[in-house]
């Protein structure tokens, strides 16, 4: 019977093609579903309004204060972003974070000694964000800065 | 009477078989002598299989869901239109539901228009109506979890059912809602009834059984004389 055991042979490959088929109907979803939000962030950049440029002193790094709401996954908070916004001519603006690249904790810039100081491990940014001294490992983040309708404004991600 | 079995069995198959007895076990499974049937005899293992589903896409969901007031409906939501194929899992699991019921109540009908819950299935038969039971139990818990204004009211008029119960129903109704009206609490209750006890009494009740279908076999449909 050489016919039969064929026959048995396909219905048994033929299942197991068909249950294969199914498993992967719920392994491919379900793959996509869970890595889903490690997908790379969509997040839009978008100017935001800091304030009147009168507050930054020629020279002096001055800190502005704007609020974003940020959304992930369902949740939607604000957030509050800090700007160290700099000048040396009142019309070019720089910016720069007040995060420090090390472990995050925030800097404050110190006038008589010329230096973006981080109280945690006694690091040293200068003026334009390099690493004075101490141990973080890049210079602090940048923002971008323009100056509309007599406005600071500054570019971040939303 | 035993065909020789050609189910290409390599090295590992034996091995495992030497040590577990795996032949045995899948034969007794797959390979037991079934009467002459037709295609309503497959009614229980579609509810089988879609029972499958509602746990592997039901596990799928808590991954993102929430149960609380706050949450539920927006991570609904956030599995809906956010996730790539969070459509398609919650889908599957609401589509699943309502093919579960109707599969469970075609496999009852079956049974019964067989005779096939008499002796000596009146156990298995015992099992089967415990988990339709069960089903309508997963059903209407399982309604209430995404939290919209539907599941709200339905899950309000469904447990104002047991209100007509006599001397308990107001009590009844309080065990229903864990408390006098539906709330967190009642949202948090629904969800581990359907997550953890439903799931648990099921795997029991299905396991007993398909047990019992493999050990006695199953009714051969009627025949004239019979």
């Amino acid at each position: 019977m050489a016919d039969s055991i064929s026959r048995r042979k396909f219905m048994a490959r033929a299942t197991l093609a068909i249950g294969g088929a199914i498993v992967a109907g719920w392994a491919v979803p379900a793959a996509a579903y869970i890595l889903g939000p490690a997908r790379s962030s969509d997040r839009q950049r978008e100017w935001r309004p800091l304030g009147s440029p009168d507050k930054v002193e020629i020279g002096t790094p001055t800190l502005f204060k704007t609020r974003v709401e940020r959304t992930t996954g369902w949740v939607t908070q604000e957030e509050e972003v800090s700007v160290y916004v700099f000048t040396e001519d009142g019309r070019d603006f720089q910016g720069l974070s007040n995060i420090c690249t090390h472990l995050g904790c925030r800097v404050r810039w110190v006038d008589d000694q010329d230096v973006f100081f981080c109280p945690c491990h006694n690091a040293a940014f200068a003026k334009d964000g390099r690493v004075d001294s101490g141990p973080p490992p890049r210079p602090l983040d940048t923002f971008d800065i323009r100056l509309e309708e007599g406005q600071l404004q500054v570019n971040l991600e939303v | 009477m035993h065909e020789p079995i050609d189910h290409e069995v390599g090295a590992p198959a034996s091995w495992l078989d030497e040590r577990t007895g795996s032949r045995g076990i899948f034969e007794a499974i797959f390979l037991r002598k079934i009467p002459k049937v037709n295609w309503a005899f497959t009614l229980g293992s579609a509810t089988l299989f879609v029972m499958v589903n509602q746990f592997v896409t039901g596990i799928l969901l808590t991954v993102y869901y929430v149960p609380s007031v706050q949450d539920a409906y927006e991570t609904v939501t956030y599995i809906d239109g956010s996730l790539p194929m969070g459509w398609l899992v919650r889908g599957l699991h609401h589509w699943g539901a309502t093919a579960m019921v109707a599969l469970v109540i075609l496999h009852m009908l079956r049974v019964i228009f067989h005779g096939a819950y008499k002796y000596p299935r009146e156990v298995t038969w015992v099992t089967g109506v415990l988990l339709l039971l069960l089903t309508f139990a997963f059903g209407f818990t399982g309604y209430l979890l995404p939290w919209d204004q539907k599941a709200y009211w339905a899950t309000t008029v469904g447990t104002r059912i047991l209100e007509v119960v006599p001397f308990v129903g107001d009590w009844l109704l309080r065990v229903a809602r864990g408390g006098d009206e539906l709330s967190a609490v009642t949202l948090s209750r629904f969800f581990g009834i359907h997550v953890w006890i439903l799931p648990a009494l099921m795997l029991l009740l299905v396991s007993i059984h398909l047990f019992l279908v493999i050990r006695i076999g199953i009714s051969a449909p009627p025949k004239k004389e019979d």
